[in-house]
């Protein structure tokens, strides 16, 4: 029997960027396995490097060295375009700060994944994913005409409408106050558990990280801990 | 869905936000548009109207013109059998005011004699009006026969006469029977050098002006049937009367030289409208990188959700040239209602016949101008755009990415860009000038931006100025998203255009009054006649302060042929063609004219007698592909001589004197019934004895005063001159419109700025202080590039182009440049108020 393959697997990633003062080391040499299906969670102090993790393991960027393989493709061998294509399907990413496109409206946001991957019911399956998280009032509305924890959900029904391999978030309850924070973060792990879709959430958030069956803690721009929860 | 259906898909949702980043993109491009539309159209109109008046301008649907002679019988019969014939012959000659019988002021006129046909077309505007026989006619008044003239207005004023009046031309008394207010076909006669007059042909007769030799026009008009062409009438004119030396002319190009005049001046306010567009096009550059800049969040994430960055681009590019489309359809509005404007505010003082009206030519031509340019500078915008990570979302500390966009689409920049300069120059009547002006604002353009790159590089590197207001002021200028290096390449395009038009102006315009008086003579006299040549010299040796007196034969004749090949076909550079388009003067002299300077070959022994030997201007010689020896055949008089080239000589027209381009050897060109030129100099003091002497005593010899001459040539210069440089502002417009641009996209960095330096205790003087000193940095650098830019350009037109020296006018130059710096620093100012004016409190509130 084949060993399952590993949903994200880093190996020995170095990330040095450029800056007016001297290159700076970001990442330094980090090598990890998260199966498919895991949470797992990836905290540490600001500036230990968590969202460069993130970055790199999304193709969103370029390590200086090492290989990433993300549900089973080498990121780090493609091209700028052809990672876009690759995210395309395979990873939905959440931000701290939303991003949705102010000039769309909720509706049109959720659909461009679905429309990027050539889905010809993008619109219907976004109303559906829309009304799934309670915003199915909201469909026409505009990103300022909601408040922030409509914004993080929409941004939410963004990344898992495609139904992507892995889910990234970035400190996804970072811009919200508590309430609305912990309706985020319950949809969050909502969605992972119905889709069995990968999760990767950084936070500094010790409660939130603790929901999630593994925790990574970075310092420094290297794992110190990688420690299974368990579950109480 | 496919990959252009989903750009546009995003595009149109993405426009949702509105033009509001793209005002100053739009506006440019409207401006630019406009202006070539505009051109192109009353361009259009005009020479629509002169091709489709074609008839009426020329007088005729043929027009047959013979110099000193007038058409034999068979000649006249031949036109007969095409159809009804009008015969006009026009001369320079005097007219004398006659008060009491007595002879008073008098004045260079251009006489024209018609017959009862004449116009075949259209009509004579005569105030009042009354028809053509009754004001032309001959009666006989107290013993006197007196003939009715049509005169201009102007002639009456300068004659102090009014209709009724009376005046003598030759030995012939008129009585002005009206004001002449139009003739039909008055363009097609050429430059005029007085009023004009008409008389019958009958009057002229009388005036004992006609003498074999006197240089004289004969023009006979056909009214052809309808089914014969000009074509045909020009071919069996050829083979009737192969040597009769008649130039034919035909409704289709009625006015030569004024169609070349409008394809010339169409082409050059074409080039400038191009260059508002490059202006336009810097700032339309700059206005998609701020627009771009501000969706970068926006780009990252649609490539965070797996948008591709050639997705990106097109998305851009499709919203960037919709709202170029829309540009263009606002600016070919405008520029179509153009002529309908001229017509309404100038519409009777155009002397030519426009048809104004919508011509799809010329719009679809701005259309296509504006779109590429549009393209040529959105698109490294754009391109750089495409490149933007999608990590740019989380950090903004990384080292900038793709500072320049991939090869292919700078390689499609470069395309549109090139498209643009390759279809200037191949609708250009003349691609070399197009070509020169072109390279002169692609160089003026990389030459600027590298001066305002460097410059930035400097103020960077300047040690840190104690004044904090300079400190800030420079600050300002090289901060990250500073427009400096924009705002000078337009604002500098622009001005650099401005002064080059200013100074070329002033070249052109001293070329003609000041350095022509210093050596042109003060008289010239026409149609000295041979038994008057003795008189004539001794009425001018009466005064001895007259200088460089030069009395030459003169006779016109046609170049009919070069070494056998006939004129038409020979292989003649387009520089030389216009020596063989027409009659040319030509004289004899037994040896060189003072001040000869012959190039190749000798003159000929003072006594020669043999066969007709040539001196040849040497240009138009090398423009002819001629040489010593060559075989020239001449037409003089409906009689062909043929001479060889013996000498070539330099010619020079720009000194105003007397010039032959042709100068024959006597022994058989002095028989023909010639008359005689002369040039006189007379200090201004003795200028209206001199003119008085002649013109008492020579009543048949035109007096044309030089500097009457030169004053109407200049009077003309000048409203051209006006006319472009009101047109360049179109340029400066555009420069502004670019600042604008500027300093909108900055304005939120400013205000915030004077709000600190507001709280920490800066005085609204002390901030505009710091804004003075910026613009005025902006304002005087742009000024001095613009200086040195333009002077080269004007100097390498004068060089290449025109080929007279170069004059630089410093207060011109200086007014031009000071004022376009002046501009900026007000307008920067102007702008800055909002700053200024913003309140603490309730910035630092909202932020």
């Amino acid at each position: 029997m084949h060993a399952p393959v590993p949903a994200i697997a880093l190996d020995d990633i170095r990330l040095t960027l450029k800056s007016a003062a001297g290159p700076v080391n970001i990442l330094s040499g980090i090598s990890l396995s998260i199966e498919s299906g895991e949470a797992v969670a990836l905290v540490g102090p600001s500036g230990s490097g968590k969202s460069s993790l993130l970055m790199v393991a999304a193709g969103l960027e370029a390590p200086t060295s090492g290989r990433a393989v993300v549900a089973g493709t080498d990121i780090t061998a493609l091209g700028e375009d052809a990672l876009a294509r690759f995210r395309r399907g395979n990873i939905g990413i959440v931000f701290q700060s939303f991003h949705l496109i102010p000039t769309m409206t909720a509706l049109e946001n959720v659909a461009v994944p679905l429309e990027l991957l050539g889905a010809r019911d993008a619109f219907e399956r976004a109303k559906v994913e829309l009304e799934t998280i309670g915003l199915g009032a909201r469909l026409d509305h505009y990103p300022s005409q909601l408040s922030g924890g409509e914004q993080q959900r929409v941004a939410l029904a963004r990344a898992s409408a495609p139904r992507p391999k892995v889910l990234f978030a970035d400190e996804p309850t970072g811009n919200l106050d508590t309430k609305t924070g912990a309706e985020v973060a319950e949809l969050l792990f909502a969605l992972h558990a119905r889709a069995r879709t990968t999760l990767f959430l950084v936070t500094h958030e010790e409660v939130l990280a603790r929901r999630c069956s593994r925790i990574l803690r970075l310092k420094d721009g290297r794992i110190v801990a990688d420690e299974r929860v368990t579950s109480s | 869905m496919s990959r252009v259906g989903l750009a546009v898909k995003l595009a149109r949702r993405e426009l949702r936000s509105g033009f509001s980043g793209f005002r100053i993109f739009f506006a440019c491009l409207v401006l630019g548009v406009a202006a070539i539309a505009g051109v192109g159209s009353l361009a259009q109109a005009l020479l629509t109207g002169l091709a489709s008046e074609g008839r009426t301008l020329l007088g005729g649907d043929v027009s047959v013109e013979l110099v000193h002679r007038p058409a034999t019988g068979a000649e006249r019969a031949f036109l007969s059998r095409y159809g009804t014939v009008s015969q006009a012959v026009s001369m320079r000659a005097m007219a004398y005011a006659l008060k009491d019988g007595a002879e008073g002021e008098r004045q260079l006129i251009e006489l024209k004699a018609v017959d009862g046909r004449y116009p075949l077309y259209g009509s004579v505007a005569l105030v009042p009006q009354r028809s053509m026989a009754a004001a032309l006619s001959c009666t006989r008044t107290n013993g006197e026969m007196v003939c009715g003239a049509a005169a201009e207005q102007t002639l009456l004023d300068r004659l102090h006469l009014s209709v009724g009046g009376e005046m003598r031309i030759g030995s012939q008394t008129f009585r002005i029977s009206s004001a002449l207010a139009g003739e039909p076909d008055r363009i097609s006669g050429g430059f005029s050098l007085g009023p004009h007059v008409l008389i019958s042909s009958e009057a002229l007769q009388r005036t004992g002006l006609v003498v074999l030799g006197s240089l004289i026009e004969y023009r006979y008009r056909v009214a052809l049937p309808p089914r014969t062409s000009p074509a045909e009438f020009r071919s069996a004119a050829k083979q009737s009367f192969p040597d009769s030396g008649w130039q034919i002319r035909d409704r289709n190009n009625a006015a030569p030289g004024l169609r070349r005049f409008v394809e010339q001046v169409t082409m050059f306010l074409t080039l400038v409208g191009l260059t508002a567009l490059a202006v336009g096009g810097v700032g339309a550059g700059q206005a998609v990188s701020a627009f771009l800049d501000r969706k970068r969040a926006e780009i990252a994430t649609l490539k965070s959700l797996g948008a591709d960055g050639g997705l990106i681009f097109l998305m851009f590019f499709l919203q960037v040239m919709a709202i170029a489309v829309f540009a263009v359809i606002v600016g070919l509005a405008l520029g179509a209602a153009l002529p309908f404007i001229v017509e309404w505010a100038y519409g009777a003082q155009i002397p030519a016949p426009a048809k104004y009206g919508v011509y799809a030519g010329p719009l679809m031509l701005a259309a296509v101008f504006g779109l590429f340019s549009a393209a040529a500078f959105a698109i490294p915008a754009l391109a750089r755009a495409r490149e933007i990570p999608p990590a740019s979302l989380f950090r903004d500390i990384v080292a900038p990415t793709g500072a320049r966009g991939r090869w292919p689409y700078l390689a499609a920049a470069a395309g549109a860009g090139l498209f643009v300069v390759g279809l200037a120059l191949v609708i250009s009547p003349s691609p070399g000038f197009a070509g020169w002006f072109l390279a002169g604002v692609a160089g003026a353009l990389i030459a600027l931006r590298l001066v305002a790159g460097a410059l930035r590089f400097l103020l960077r590197r300047l040690p840190r100025p104690r004044s904090p207001a300079l400190r800030l002021a420079l600050a300002n200028l090289v901060r990250p998203g500073a427009a400096t290096t924009g705002v000078v390449v337009a604002l500098g395009l622009g001005l650099t255009l401005l002064t080059a038009v200013t100074l070329l102006d002033r070249t052109i315009s001293a070329q003609v009054m000041d350095s022509l008086p210093g050596k042109a003579p003060t008289f010239f006299f026409v149609d000295i006649q041979p038994d008057e040549t003795a008189a004539f010299d001794r009425t001018i040796a009466r005064f001895p302060t007259a200088r460089d007196y030069k009395r030459t034969p003169m006779i016109r004749g046609r170049i009919v042929s070069l070494n056998g090949v006939p004129a038409a076909e020979a292989k003649v550079e387009p520089g030389s063609r216009w020596a063989l388009n027409g009659d040319r003067g030509i004289t004899y002299a037994a040896s060189p004219p003072k001040g000869t300077n012959i190039t190749d070959g000798k003159w000929w022994a003072a006594n020669y007698n043999g066969p007709t030997l040539i001196s040849f201007d040497a240009e138009l010689a090398q423009g002819m592909h001629l040489k010593l020896g060559d075989r020239m055949m001449l037409n003089v008089l409906g009689r062909e001589i043929e001479g060889r080239i013996a000498n070539l000589r330099d010619v020079h027209f720009s000194n105003g004197q007397q010039n032959f381009i042709l100068i024959l050897s006597p022994g058989l060109i002095d028989k023909a019934p010639h008359s005689f030129l002369a040039t006189v100099r007379v200090p201004p003091g003795d200028e209206e004895a001199v003119y008085r002497a002649v013109t008492d005593r020579f009543p048949n010899v035109s007096t044309v005063r030089v500097r009457d001459a030169i004053a109407q040539v200049n009077g003309l210069l000048q409203e051209l001159g006006d006319g472009v440089r009101a047109a360049s502002l179109v340029t400066i417009l555009a420069g502004l419109l670019v600042l604008a641009g500027a300093i909108a996209a900055g304005q939120r960095a400013r205000i915030y700025d004077s709000t600190v330096l507001k709280v920490l205790g800066a005085t609204r003087a002390r901030i505009a202080g710091v804004y003075a000193m910026e613009y005025g940095l902006i304002g005087a650098v742009t000024g001095l590039l613009a200086l040195g830019a333009g002077t080269l350009g004007a100097w390498q037109i004068c060089r290449q182009v025109f080929e007279v020296p170069f004059v630089f006018d410093l207060r011109a130059a200086l007014v031009t440049v000071l004022g376009g710096g002046l501009a900026t620093l007000a307008f920067g100012m102007f702008a800055a108020w909002a700053a200024l004016a913003a309140r603490p409190a309730q910035q630092l509130r909202n932020p």
